[in-house]
């Protein structure tokens, strides 16, 4: 059992490792919230502050980031948003012989690692229906102790997000498209690139395609795929995500969101 | 513009399509039962003359390990190697290479691609690092994850390295063991015949890394793979050297049961109610017939070293990496072979098991020169 939710634990956090709902600029309308299985639970503040945070890594990675609504730049609404995580918990879950031990034992215990980091974000409208947002942001891993290199965790998506502890800091850029198909049918796609200048693997190239069925105000279906590139010490390696190991295919990514507003 | 636009179209679902196909290959390759084997060269190529009495040299390298305490195969804890200590090891292993200069090598345990030796891709570096100029390679063990003990991405496997070109590698598929769940099972070792031919020397090199650790029939099922291999060449009146790592001991060995020199602290074998009762890969009596498993290829073909000196200790080509720290014990059983069906054999007086090479490894080089000159 325990393997187990060490696996759901994993896997959310691969799948949700970067959510799948767009990063607009525009925060969530004051008391709003929403919350998914693999999506973070995200809270509208105020008109210019949203709080967000992973609900289901909370207890073994806790993390929490804020958006700011800032002026528009033209047409364009801008926000930053400033967040942290602690993956110690996790890692130090991981990190054990014998089966599911994603780390070494050798290398127990992981030090406290903060992670920071601080995105600026513009969002604008192509159409009334159609908007675009860009993104770049600069990541900062600290390390209260020393974090050898060989305990890192070489796989799509986790090692370049793990990587800002190895390299200290990293640079984040990305775009999102996100239309209306349809009255209860959204779409979104979006490239995003992690970039740790200097590391033994210093680039993700990341691309999600999402359709997201608005059933009703309170609930939503959202489904995709994630594909992945990167540069890693062993070379190259491209991954749709999610990918099952021992039937070796592909999935689609499925997940369910609730929302409504704090009354 | 318009036929651009049409071209690039045109192009996209293929584009796309390859894409995708390059985003799945396996999480772990499981093989058919007969594939190609990947084909290396060496930069820069060494011009040489073919040899008449080609020395053959069969080595397990463990990784580039040497000694360290590794957790999977000795009483160690250490899992990932620094990459630094790996090509230090490759270094020693690349130079005694050049001392021995062999024309032929077959290598069990060769990481091309794996996290716990650092990337290091060891087939590559020999050939680089000696005057070895062709090599193959077929992986035992490729996953992009293991998800046990924080080993990690994996590429190990058998090689044959070549002064001569090689052509027509073939990984040759044994059977798995059938003593695993399917989850461990899924995520372990599939082990391999690597047949290689050498048309220089009108000469076939076959190179076998047998089960270690089941305790189910499996080393039978790949030992009686491998005689069929060997038999299939011979019938068609190939000539071939072969060898490596079959993790049994020769006939008539007096000692079967390692349990207690292989054992770790805090294991318990021997005793009533101990689970398992021997260690694995340490007692080589898990089947009738297994301590003469070897026995039809004596039968059959001329071993490098005969059959009344392959028992003595100077022979010995193993022990567990840890056995010297446990038990002063460098080697203390022969598992490494050389066997040919030429004719005139091996060149008497050449033969020699490298037990001063202990440090480099847990399996010591055993090495002889062919007689190719046909009668």
């Amino acid at each position: 059992m325990k393997n187990l939710i060490y696996i759901a634990i994993l896997s959310g956090q691969l799948c949700s490792a970067q959510n799948w709902f767009p990063h607009s600029a525009v925060p969530l309308p004051e008391k709003r919230w929403d919350v998914g299985i693999f999506q973070p639970f995200r809270f509208g503040v105020s008109e210019k502050l949203e709080y967000s945070l992973h609900p289901l890594l909370f207890f073994v990675m806790p993390n929490l980031s804020i958006k700011l609504s800032h002026k528009d730049v033209g047409s364009w609404s801008t926000a930053s948003r400033h967040g942290f995580f602690y993956p110690t918990p996790l890692l130090n879950m991981l990190t054990h012989e014998d089966k599911f031990g994603m780390i070494s034992p050798e290398f127990d215990p992981i030090p406290r690692l903060l992670g920071l980091y601080s995105d600026w974000l513009m969002t604008g409208s192509l159409s009334p229906s159609t908007y675009l947002t860009i993104k770049t942001g600069l990541s900062a891993g600290i390390s209260f102790g020393d974090l050898d290199e060989r305990s890192s965790i070489d796989l799509p998506l986790v090692y370049h997000r793990l990587g800002v502890f190895y390299n200290k800091w990293a640079l984040r850029l990305g775009v999102d498209l996100t239309g209306q198909i349809a009255k209860k049918l959204r779409f979104l796609v979006d490239g995003d690139a992690h970039v740790l200048p200097g590391f033994d693997g210093d680039l993700s190239l990341e691309h999600k395609g999402v359709l997201i069925w608005d059933k009703s105000e309170h609930f939503r279906l959202i489904c995709g795929y994630k594909f992945v590139w990167g540069r890693f010490p062993f070379g190259t390696q491209a991954r749709i995500l999610p990918y099952i190991p021992m039937i070796e295919t592909w999935v689609p990514f499925i997940d369910l969101q609730w929302s409504g507003t704090r009354i | 513009m318009t036929a651009r636009i049409y071209k690039v179209l045109r192009s996209s679902p293929i584009g796309l399509f390859l894409f995708f196909l390059l985003s799945c290959e396996p999480f772990v390759n499981e093989f058919s039962d007969l594939s190609e084997a990947q084909m290396y060269t060496a930069s820069p190529i060494t011009t040489v003359v073919v040899n008449n009495n080609p020395v053959v040299m069969t080595w397990n390298i463990r990784f580039g390990a040497a000694r360290s305490p590794f957790f999977g195969d000795s009483c160690g804890d250490s899992v990932i190697l620094k990459k630094e200590h790996v090509e230090a090891n490759m270094d020693k292993v690349a130079a005694k290479i050049q001392e021995i200069d062999p024309d032929i090598i077959l290598l069990q345990e060769v990481d091309i691609s794996s996290k716990r030796s650092g990337y290091v891709n060891q087939v590559q570096y020999l050939l680089d690092n000696t005057s070895m100029n062709y090599g193959c390679f077929a992986s035992v063990w490729q996953a992009d994850y293991i998800a046990s003990d924080g080993i990690g991405r994996m590429n190990m496997g058998n090689a044959i390295l070549s002064k001569y070109e090689l052509s027509e590698a073939e990984r040759i598929q044994l059977r798995l063991r059938t003593d695993q769940s399917d989850l461990v099972k899924y995520f372990y070792l599939r082990r391999n015949i690597l047949k290689v031919r050498i048309p220089e020397l009108d000469l076939y090199a076959v190179n076998i890394h047998a089960t270690a650790f089941a305790t189910d029939d499996t080393k039978q099922k790949h030992i009686g793979k491998y005689i069929e291999v060997l038999s299939e060449i011979n019938t068609a009146g190939g000539r071939f050297v072969t060898g490596g790592d079959l993790n049994s001991l020769p006939p008539d060995c007096d000692a079967i049961d390692f349990c207690e020199y292989d054992m770790c602290s805090g294991e318990n074998f021997h005793t009533s109610g101990a689970e398992p009762y021997h260690k694995e890969g340490s007692y080589f009596d898990n089947f009738p017939g297994e301590p003469e498993i070897l026995q039809p290829l004596y039968d059959a073909y001329i071993p490098a070293i005969d059959s009344v000196e392959n028992n003595s200790p100077e022979h010995f080509t193993h022990a567990p990496s840890t056995s010297y720290e446990h038990w002063e014990r460098k080697y203390d059983r022969k598992l490494d072979y050389l066997f040919t069906n030429l004719s005139g054999g091996w060149v008497q007086g050449t033969d020699s098991t490298y037990q001063s090479l202990w440090e480099l490894s847990d399996h010591m080089p055993v090495a002889a020169a062919l007689n190719t000159e046909r009668n």
